[in-house]
């Protein structure tokens, strides 16, 4: 059966309360998943108050602040911190998203932070997406073509062609979209999951690919491409507001017509 | 720990060249069921508190037999191919999960051949 | 050394980064038969290409007249003289097949009516050697590095290169020679340490922009492989030349690019003047960046900043309506939203001059081989060892870089570095033993920083320098400033021996892994600002108020520095390359620089 409890050693113990120093005026506490696969213990939950006057706006701010100021062990992914590489998704708040654009005020209470859902944890919000990048691998996301490419000019494309790349060329492959679908925590071994459909269907509608047929044959499976149940969850989630859904249900209208 | 490589494990046993079928039947059915579905149940409703004989007199009438018959038709294909999906799903134990899918099919077919069979006699003989 | 666990792995070659020039090199070099291993701290898509906005230069002349010889003048000029003419030569006659070959392995470009490659005016592209203005910029709306890096880890794994993801690279192994054999790497997810042999080594560890306190760069843009070259006994070139980006976002330091005004937008001071128009009666606001960088700093000094504390400047791009907006600048549009809580169609972006780009680093030429000065020569190859990118000095960018030509750099010196690869080296040739005194070091280092027990934590040493360099070796820069920041450097460099590593662990232990990265990122500091203090004169983006000139006559030729283990610092030079490599354009000989 699908799992629907943690294991025994996976179960969140409550951890350590850093509090915040005398005199901070505007006080918000950060739970925070930790796990050390070093301890052999079990995660825990710590608990860091942070004076909001002496912090950047954004949780990634508030994480750092804790790393440099409070607890150096503190482990997460960061790179850019203006939400284009893609490193410091995590589930904020009930949430997948980026720390890097998700502003502190947008919570009232406590803000909770864990890795992304349903993924090995490495240590503390670094998940493992060994997987994840793997299955990205897997629908071979490179222009394919028969015909030679002109040998001195570009492959020429239609803005209308172009403009079809248009919410699909962007994602940042966070994996936002994929942890927080619940068919993909059920069969992420061979359901491929929102992020990397979308990509697939980027290089469908590409009007340069010439590989169109073999990337739908390569998709016509109960697991790859029709575990999606539109829950929407990938859409409601992607911190730079593209629409996986839709990209699997244009995926799944092309299976039709081409029948 | 799984000596195989990332890939290995993502691409698994490949595809399997099918799914479109089964998602458009699922749809089709699910459009037919909508009118079906509708015409049942005011139908049933029409007929609340009537007698055996007229009952058995309206399943005769030809209409009748065959949108009764296409109902549970419908239903059980409908039920069958929705159910795949749910044991598919969240039943991960290989053998589990070809047993609940055969164990399924098998008690969908029984029902509704005997659904079908039961509509079938009250439509004929009364 | 029984603590770590060890392993060993041989390649023909190592690539150490993953950003566009470290893709472009590894792929390269795969398609050419040789072994190429990439190890890389990041996964490829997370390197800092990918916050590259504007675009990629390339005379391709698809939206009005162009030329890569007008593309070189530019280039040249912009550097104010220092860039090397022959690699600059290489770079732009390389760069219309370079993007070509792009768009062939798929990048999104936007596209004009005719269904080409869509271009942009940027700063200091221009036509006819300074006469129009050049619609030269390739672009992917205004996330041209994202829509290149992702292509260029795809055509990665299109030709099966071998990654070691999430490993840093923390020292290269020397011979007692001097040469090149190979680099150690720390595998992050489960904490082993990795000897790698190769014929050669090629680092695109990109800049180091997290010297200072505000810059556009990346969390992970420490300058690891000017960190590791320094250690390794060879010297940095030009460190005293950093890019101040005109339109970094007030407060967080997010890049606004400059395909903003490229586009049509401009700056305006408290005045609301549109003040460009003073400083460069002819680009205006599409001067080069370092000119763009000193006229909104003037203006802040002089009092005209807007805001609460008049200190900074406004961008607008409200009048260029919200189609065009939405087609060519969404990114921006979301990074003024989330940054600056600003709605680009209705009102203006705060911005300040942040710290952008490193146009100094590890000497090359322009086949990506480092060069050194050794015995009275200062092209003295060194073998086994190559490096390209951001890390690198070709110099293409002599003293200030044009805006889009970074990912032209990445995109032609990676793909150089493998056809150099593919010309020098025998596939699977037989490579000796590592040597056992490189490796000691290496290990030593790692240990001793490892169980590094001081008094200071990583946090606050990286702080005391980041605010030092901020404060002292800003937009303009004083003799007098700079030689207290020299001071404060030297104890500060010297204050890392006293730094603790709170975590001891070896998987995912980021603490220590941010330490290595604060080493060499005082490294690149050191040397910085010390060749700043050392260069009387004003050129490009280094603006000196006690020498506000350019002076040819002494100081037409590259710093190199190099730093010994206690931070000291010593300066040689090197002649800037005053020739071309053909005879299709001539050398172009300096003139006053004016926009």
């Amino acid at each position: 059966m699908a799992e629907f409890t943690l294991p025994a050693n996976s179960v969140v113990k409550t951890g350590k309360t850093w509090a915040a120093p005398a005199g901070a005026t505007r006080v918000k506490n950060f739970r925070i998943y930790r796990y050390d696969p070093d301890s052999g213990e079990n995660p825990r939950w710590d608990t860091y108050q942070i004076d909001l006057d002496q912090c950047g706006p954004m949780v990634l701010d508030a994480l750092l602040k804790i790393k440099n100021e409070i607890d150096p062990s503190l482990t997460f992914r960061r790179s850019c911190r203006e939400g284009i590489c893609g490193s410091c998704s995590m589930n904020i708040g009930g949430t997948n998203t980026l720390a890097c654009i998700k502003a502190i005020d947008a919570f009232d209470g406590d803000v909770q932070i864990s890795p992304l859902p349903h993924m090995e944890v490495v240590k503390d919000l670094v998940p493992d997406l060994t997987h994840f990048y793997a299955q990205y691998a897997s629908i071979k996301p490179w222009m394919q073509t028969q015909t030679p490419a002109p040998p001195d000019r570009e492959h020429l494309q239609s803005p209308e062609d172009r403009k079809k790349l248009d919410g699909l060329y962007e994602c940042i492959l966070c994996a936002s979209c994929s942890t927080s679908c619940p068919s993909y925590w059920w069969n992420s071994d061979r359901y491929l999951g929102p992020a990397v459909l979308l990509q697939a269907y980027r290089w469908v509608v590409d009007s340069r690919d010439e590989a169109t047929g073999d990337r739908l044959d390569n998709l016509e499976d109960p697991f790859r491409l029709y575990r999606c149940h539109t829950i929407m969850n990938c859409t409601n989630t992607c911190p730079k507001g593209l629409n996986p859904a839709k990209a699997i249900a244009e995926l799944k209208k092309k299976m039709i017509e081409r029948r | 720990m799984s000596m195989l490589t990332p890939f290995k494990r993502a691409s698994g046993l490949g595809t399997t060249n099918d799914g479109v079928h089964h998602w458009w039947m699922q749809r089709l059915t699910a459009v037919a069921l909508t009118p079906l579905t509708l015409w049942m149940v005011f139908a049933v409703a029409a007929h609340a508190g009537d007698d055996y004989a007229s009952v058995a007199a309206w399943f005769a009438q030809p209409m009748t037999t065959t949108l009764l018959t296409l109902f549970v038709f419908t239903t059980f294909l409908h039920a069958a191919q929705g159910l795949t999906v749910i044991i598919e799903d969240y039943l991960h134990h290989e053998g589990a999960k070809f047993a609940a899918l055969i164990g399924m099919k098998l008690v969908l077919v029984l029902l509704g051949v005997s659904s079908t069979l039961s509509i079938l006699r009250v439509a004929f003989a009364g | 050394m029984s603590e770590y666990k060890i392993e060993h792995h041989t390649y023909d070659v190592v690539v150490v980064g993953a950003g566009g020039a470290g893709l472009r090199a590894t792929f390269g070099m795969a398609v050419k038969g040789l072994s190429t291993a990439c190890i890389t701290k990041v996964f490829p898509t997370r390197s800092h290409t990918v916050a590259a906005q504007g675009g990629m230069s390339a005379a391709l002349g698809n939206m009005g007249p162009d030329k890569w010889q007008w593309h070189m003048y530019d280039t040249v000029k912009g550097s104010d003289w220092l860039g090397d003419q022959d690699a600059i030569e290489y770079m732009c006659r390389e760069a219309g097949p370079a993007v070509i070959e792009l768009e062939h392995q798929g990048v999104p470009f936007s596209r004009t009516e005719e269904g080409r490659i869509y271009q942009r005016p940027f700063g200091g592209m221009t036509t006819e050697f300074g006469k129009g203005i050049a619609h030269r910029t390739c672009a992917a709306a205004d996330r041209t590095g994202h829509a290149i890096l992702h292509t260029l880890y795809q055509q990665s794994l299109r030709h099966n290169a071998v990654f070691f993801i999430e490993h840093f690279a923390t020292d290269l192994i020397m011979d007692e020679n001097g040469i090149c054999r190979g680099v150690m790497a720390w595998d992050l997810a489960n904490g082993i340490l990795r000897l790698f042999r190769a014929q050669k080594v090629v680092l695109a560890t990109g800049g180091y922009g997290r010297a200072y306190f505000s810059a556009t760069s990346a969390h992970t843009c420490t300058g690891d492989g000017n960190g590791m070259v320094a250690r390794a006994g060879l010297p940095l070139q030009d460190m005293e030349f950093t890019q101040f980006h005109p339109t970094g976002i007030y407060g967080s330091g997010c890049l606004i690019t400059e395909g903003v005004r490229g586009e049509g937008g401009y700056l305006t001071n408290a005045q609301g003047e549109r003040f460009m128009e003073r400083y460069a009666p002819n680009a205006k606001d599409l001067a080069s960046r370092d000119v763009v960088s000193r006229a909104m700093t003037i203006e802040i000094n002089e009092g005209r900043g807007v805001g609460k504390d008049k200190d900074h400047i406004h961008l607008h791009l409200e009048h260029l309506g919200s189609d065009v907006i939405h087609e060519r600048l969404p990114g921006i549009a979301e990074s003024a939203r989330i940054f600056a809580g600003v709605d680009v169609t209705k009102e203006p972006i705060p911005v300040l001059p942040t710290v952008h780009y490193n146009m100094g680093g590890i000497p090359t030429n322009y086949h990506g081989e480092v060069v050194t000065l050794k015995n009275g020569e200062p092209d003295t190859v060194v073998p086994g060892l190559m490096a390209i990118g951001e890390c690198a000095c070709v110099s293409v960018h002599g003293a200030n870089r044009l805006g889009s030509n970074s990912l032209l750099d990445i995109v032609v010196f990676g793909r150089a570095a493998a056809n150099r690869c593919a010309e020098t080296l025998t596939p699977g040739a037989v490579q000796q033993d590592l040597p056992e005194a490189g490796v000691q070091k290496a290990m030593d280092r790692f240990k001793r920083i490892h169980h590094a027990d001081g008094k200071l934590t990583t946090a606050q040493v990286r702080d005391n320098m980041q605010r030092t360099m901020q404060k002292h070796a800003a937009v303009f820069r004083t003799g007098e400033s700079m030689k207290e920041g020299v001071a404060k450097m030297n104890e500060i460099y010297a204050s890392f021996n006293d730094v603790s590593v709170k975590d001891r662990s070896l998987v995912w232990n980021s603490d220590l892994m941010e330490t290595f990265e604060l080493a060499n990122l005082l490294d690149c500091a050191q040397t910085s600002i010390n060749c700043a203090l050392n260069r009387e004169e004003s050129r490009g983006a280094h603006a000196r108020e006690d020498f506000p000139d350019r002076n040819d006559e002494t100081w037409m030729k590259h710093s190199i520095a190099w730093l010994d283990e206690a931070g000291k610092v010593a300066i040689d030079y090197r002649p800037v390359h005053t020739y071309t490599l053909t005879d299709e354009i001539e050398y172009i000989a300096p003139k006053k620089r004016v926009y």
